[in-house]
């Protein structure tokens, strides 16, 4: 059938239609094979399934109905992370009117400690933007999940192809890192022209799931646990951590220079609290 | 309507389209580089020693003193309960000092039924307590029988198994397979998968 079918010049319509055929074929054919950590690259365009999602949802939010982003919370995340262990979120919020922003939750569902931070704000607070950078384990989805002062919440969410994230070596030298382990940086932007500032918390934020070269063993988990960040004693953010904030965590936020002196609080998983006063 | 044209119309075109569709699929298989062409992607030559990093790349056709399965292969030892499987897919455990109240979920992961699973005893070295895992595990998996049939695997393109292999031979096991193909190649042929716990 298939000899006595090439023996005649095609129509172009049979043409489109063998080409079509030919090039859905393969997709149609049945499911890629593709590992689960490593899902096959320019698979299908469709949007992956949210299992994991519906799993760990009720333990992080219980019942409470989670609303779309809207006009609430925007995320920017890269589709595709150079670095696993480094990827850069940013989050602009701003509360529905009559409201104030209360609480920001970031999960990244694939990773084994899908909240990666919960970040609280201060009183009167309507709009602020926030970035910082974390481990991403395997592909995933990264949600950004706002809380207004009405209680309501909000979510963003986009999907991050990065793995090894978690697990992924110090790049420091550990003796060093430890050496240098809360020690607190902040640069303001004002400058620039910029309404923000940046904090940064030398500490190698050890996930837990990353192999000592030496012992071959799973180095401890170790990291900042929270963090506050305040202007002339009022809070402008804090945050409780876990172990998908990358090592050094690094916030940058809104930020309204004031010539009012910055207070940076940190305490890590050890207990050890450390603080920094930047004079304006 | 000439004769031509009238057999033409009279042809079920779409076993036309269909024919030519098979011509045009095949187009870019036969294009692919054949064996030492460029671009083609040789295996690796086989290390002397384990492999250390870079886990999740391809690996040797080979191992010296083991057997090498095809899926096939694999199947009729699995269905005939001819040997023992041993996954050695890693994931690394619940650091034991996390917060109180931290959410951990273990990624799930579906192995070959009735395999045991000997986590994180792929890698190129191990600690002197991961050794012992994989020891005891081995023991316990062939009653101290070292003539045992084994098989370890994990994933497609992943050196764990290999070097968890060229293990278990170091251990003295006489009767060693490498499944290259792993869970991927097994549930790409059809196969079943259950979940799975560390032993």
């Amino acid at each position: 059938m298939v000899a006595q079918a090439l023996s005649h010049p095609l129509s172009r319509r049979e043409v489109i239609a063998a080409l079509t055929i030919a090039v859905l074929a393969p997709v149609c054919g049945g499911p890629l094979p593709a590992s689960a950590a490593e899902p096959a690259a320019g698979a299908s365009p469709a949007a992956p399934p949210e299992t994991t999602w519906a799993g760990i949802r009720g333990d992080i939010f219980g019942e409470r109905a989670i609303g779309e982003a809207g006009d609430v919370v925007a995320m920017e995340a890269p589709a595709r992370a150079e670095d696993a262990a480094m990827v850069p979120l940013a989050l602009r919020l701003a509360a529905p009117e009559g409201t104030t922003l209360k609480a920001l939750t970031l999960v990244i569902d694939e990773n084994p400690s899908p909240v990666a931070g919960t970040f609280t704000f201060g009183p009167g607070r309507t709009a602020f933007m926030l970035s910082t950078r974390v481990r991403v384990n395997s592909y995933s989805f990264v949600r950004a999940v706002a809380e207004t002062s009405d209680g309501r919440l909000f979510m963003a969410k986009a999907f991050v192809k990065a793995s090894g994230g978690c697990s992924a070596p110090a790049t420091k030298d550990p003796a060093e890192a430890a050496s240098h382990a809360g020690e607190i940086r902040f640069r303001s932007f004002a400058g620039t022209g910029q309404r923000e500032a940046q904090v940064q918390i030398r500490h190698p934020n050890y996930s837990g799931l990353q192999m000592d070269q030496v012992t071959r063993l799973y180095t401890p988990a170790w990291f900042v646990r929270e963090a506050r960040v305040s202007q002339d004693g009022r809070p402008i953010f804090a945050m409780e951590g876990g172990i998908s904030i990358s090592e050094d965590p690094t916030f940058r936020f809104s930020f309204e220079a004031a010539g009012t002196p910055v207070e940076v609080e940190a305490q890590d998983t050890e207990g050890k609290t450390f603080t920094a006063t930047f004079a304006p | 309507m000439t004769a031509r044209g009238a057999r033409a119309f009279a042809r079920p075109r779409l076993w036309r389209a269909l024919g030519w569709a098979i011509v045009f699929a095949a187009v870019p298989a036969l294009a692919q580089p054949g064996p030492g062409g460029d671009g083609a992607a040789l295996p690796p030559e086989e290390p002397a020693g384990y492999r250390l990093d870079a886990y999740r790349a391809p690996t040797p056709a080979t191992l010296a003193g083991a057997r090498v399965l095809s899926t096939p292969q694999a199947e009729t030892l699995w269905r005939d309960h001819a040997a023992v499987f041993i996954d050695v897919l890693p994931r690394p455990p619940r650091p034991a000092n996390l917060p109180a109240g931290t959410l951990w979920r273990d990624a799930p992961h579906a192995s070959i039924p009735g395999s045991l699973w000997l986590p994180n005893t792929g890698f190129g070295a191990l600690a002197p307590e991961t050794e012992d895992y994989l020891k005891s595990g081995l023991a316990a998996a062939t009653g101290g029988d070292r003539m045992r049939p084994l098989v370890l695997f994990c994933q497609r393109q992943c050196w764990m198994s290999w070097n968890a292999a060229k293990r278990a031979l170091s251990y003295g096991y006489g009767n060693v397979s490498w499944y290259p193909e792993g869970t991927d190649g097994w549930s790409a042929a059809g196969l079943p998968l259950e979940t799975a716990e560390p032993r």
